[in-house]
């Protein structure tokens, strides 16, 4: 089993909760500053202790992550993080240009001589507020984008791309992977469809903002999917992000999530804005499994439940240890993405560097 | 409106459609014989479209006398000649692009632009099926095509025609005589293209460094029938424009 950490530059100040796009006139520069050092000390200390990914993600108008670009974070990251792998889980590709996701990973890819990894995703729903795409055009989008990324990554010969959404005439980009053929390919699929995709593609799937019961029946239909593809994925090509608090004492952990904010109900950032999200259902983003998709954003529970759920790793490392086990027996996931949600300051410090040194070592293995 | 004629030349006698006005295109069909796709009628909106059906295909008398894809070409150029010809845009497609880079060889100074489409004249895999290709092997999206029933008789006859032409998947002789070719060359590929794979395009822009590769994305072998629009939207601007083609005139402004 391989571990990500994701710290996911959170604001540390006052801002408004409950809308987006979020109103900015409490921002305050010197905070924001500070945010983004507390995230890379997270980072380079989650890099110390043993974790083999650190992940980056891609969010927009909002302090629960003031990462709009990831590529931009991960390159600061090749040059704090000496050890593990940078993923990139990750740009939202229909809302970009492609072309320059491509051109940026591969940069990435140089400057931390192949230590990317190149997960591309649809984004939330509310991302397509951001640069004004149409999210009915979103599913297609991104296969044309992943198919034109890759392309980028591999034609040595200059070449034009005459598609749907993309037009370019000449394309041969400078840097290039170091990774041959291309770093790793990863996608979310949630969906029936993204699972057709991946497995079609032959990329590899991760899941987030889900619970371990629902992502286990998405990754049994994209195995399936793959054998019908002529193809068996590694576990490796399963990715499965949850929360994390490691501490001392059990009771401990649940009582400083709780006091946190974690044990309150929230929701993600689409479902803050009920008009948006629901002008993107109607537009068809969310495709045929469309009330699944909904319910699985929806409002998540309290602590014991989110453990259940498989929402949140919390407690000591034995505890934590065995919290793992079940969630590799129900999905068969490979890596584990953990996020650190809520920020407690020294807590947050001493639980990357408890799950590091006590967590990592004794689940290598499996 | 594509319209049918019949013109005298090299001692054939040529079946050819033909329809619009405007800058000539002379096209040759591939293997499965001569066809009109729709990136053809919409090209012919703004172009003088001559589609031929070389000697030896359809319902044309069997071809003992060519022997190779250079002697096609030599046809292929009388029969622009006898159309009043002198200088033309010419497309080949499949099998047809051989004849076309030939002629394009033999005649640089009558060929405007030359248009590759799913290119076969470089091979580098075993084809996947003998026989017809399948409309899953032409079509990104079969169901949405119907292809004009051939009979045996006219489908072996042209099969063997084209086993005789075709020469051998790599051939060096043919591969040296297009090398630095001048004539400006458009190279078009499908992404989903399982006869002739897009990775092949590297081959043609190696050879020919001044020419220009195109992705049509989500086509498969018969690019001009899976993405008509997209086909004739580049077609059309190299043919107008040539390498200027490179430098967008779309405009980006949404508001005044």
């Amino acid at each position: 089993m391989k571990v990500a950490l994701f710290c996911n530059t959170r604001y540390a100040g006052d801002a408004p909760k409950g809308v987006w796009p979020v109103p900015g006139h409490t921002y305050m520069p010197e905070v924001a500053t500070r945010s983004m050092d507390r995230t890379l000390e997270q980072i380079k200390l989650g890099d110390e202790v043993g974790f083999d990914w650190l992940t980056v993600a891609e969010h927009h108008f909002a302090p629960f992550s003031m990462s709009p670009n990831p590529n931009v974070l991960a390159g600061a990251l090749t040059q704090v993080v000496k050890r593990a792998k940078i993923a990139l889980l990750g740009p939202d590709v229909p809302v970009l240009n492609p072309v320059r996701v491509a051109e940026e990973i591969a940069m990435l890819d140089t400057i931390s001589d192949g230590r990317i990894i190149a997960g591309l995703m649809r984004g939330t729903p509310n991302e397509y507020v951001t640069y004004n795409i149409n999210p009915a055009e979103s599913r297609e989008r991104f296969q044309e984008a992943v198919q034109l990324i890759r392309m980028c990554w591999t034609e040595p010969q200059p070449f034009g791309w005459q598609g749907r959404y993309y037009q370019h005439r000449s394309i041969s980009i400078w840097p290039r992977p170091v990774q041959q053929p291309h770093p790793p390919i990863y996608m979310s699929a949630a969906t029936p469809e993204s699972g057709e995709f991946a497995a079609q593609n032959r990329l590899g799937i991760g899941f987030a903002f889900t619970t371990v019961q629902i992502a286990a029946v998405a990754a049994d239909y994209y195995r399936k999917q793959c054998e019908l593809n002529g193809w068996v994925p590694t576990p490796d090509q399963v990715i499965y992000r949850l929360g994390m608090h490691c501490t001392e004492d059990d009771e401990e952990g649940i009582e400083d999530l709780i006091e946190a904010g974690g044990g309150q109900p929230a929701v993600g950032l689409t479902m803050t804005n009920k008009a948006l999200e629901s002008a993107v259902a109607k537009s068809g983003y969310y495709g045929r499994d469309i009330d699944k998709q909904r319910a699985r954003l929806q409002s998540r529970g309290e602590v014991r439940d989110r453990i259940e759920k498989g929402q949140v790793l919390v407690g000591t490392p034995k505890t934590i240890i065995a919290q793992i086990r079940r969630i590799k027996d129900i999905l068969g996931c490979g890596v584990l993405d953990l996020s650190i949600g809520a920020q407690m300051g020294e807590k947050t410090l001493r639980s990357i560097e408890m799950f590091g040194k006590k967590v990592i070592p004794e689940i290598k293995a499996l | 409106m594509f319209s049918e004629a019949f013109v005298e030349a090299d001692g054939f006698s040529i079946r050819y459609l033909s329809a619009g006005e405007g800058e000539p295109l002379v096209c040759v069909h591939g293997a499965g014989g001569l066809r009109i796709s729709r990136a053809l009628e919409l090209l012919s909106a703004r172009h003088k479209v001559y589609a031929l059906e070389l000697p030896g295909f359809g319902q044309s008398a069997v071809n003992d006398r060519t022997a190779d894809t250079e002697e096609m070409a030599r046809t292929v150029a009388a029969f622009a000649a006898a159309v009043g010809l002198a200088k033309f845009n010419l497309w080949g497609n499949s099998f047809g692009a051989k004849i076309a880079l030939q002629l394009t060889v033999q005649n640089p100074e009558s060929v405007r632009t030359l248009i590759l489409v799913s290119p076969a004249a470089i091979r580098t895999t075993p084809r996947p099926v003998q026989g017809e290709p399948t409309p899953e092997l032409l079509y990104a999206q079969p169901e949405k095509h119907t292809i004009a029933p051939v009979s045996a008789e006219v489908s072996a006859k042209q099969r063997a025609l084209v086993q005789r032409l075709s020469g051998p998947p790599r051939d060096e002789k043919f591969e040296a005589s297009i090398k630095g070719l001048e004539v400006p060359t458009l190279v078009l590929f499908g992404t989903r293209d399982r006869l002739t794979p897009p990775e092949n395009g590297r081959i043609y822009r190696q050879l020919m460094p001044k020419s220009s590769l195109m992705m049509i994305y989500d086509a498969a072998h018969a690019v001009d029938a899976d993405r008509p629009e997209a086909v004739c939207e580049v077609v059309g601007d190299y043919i107008e424009r040539h390498d200027s083609f490179l430098v967008t005139r779309q405009n980006g402004m949404i508001h005044p």
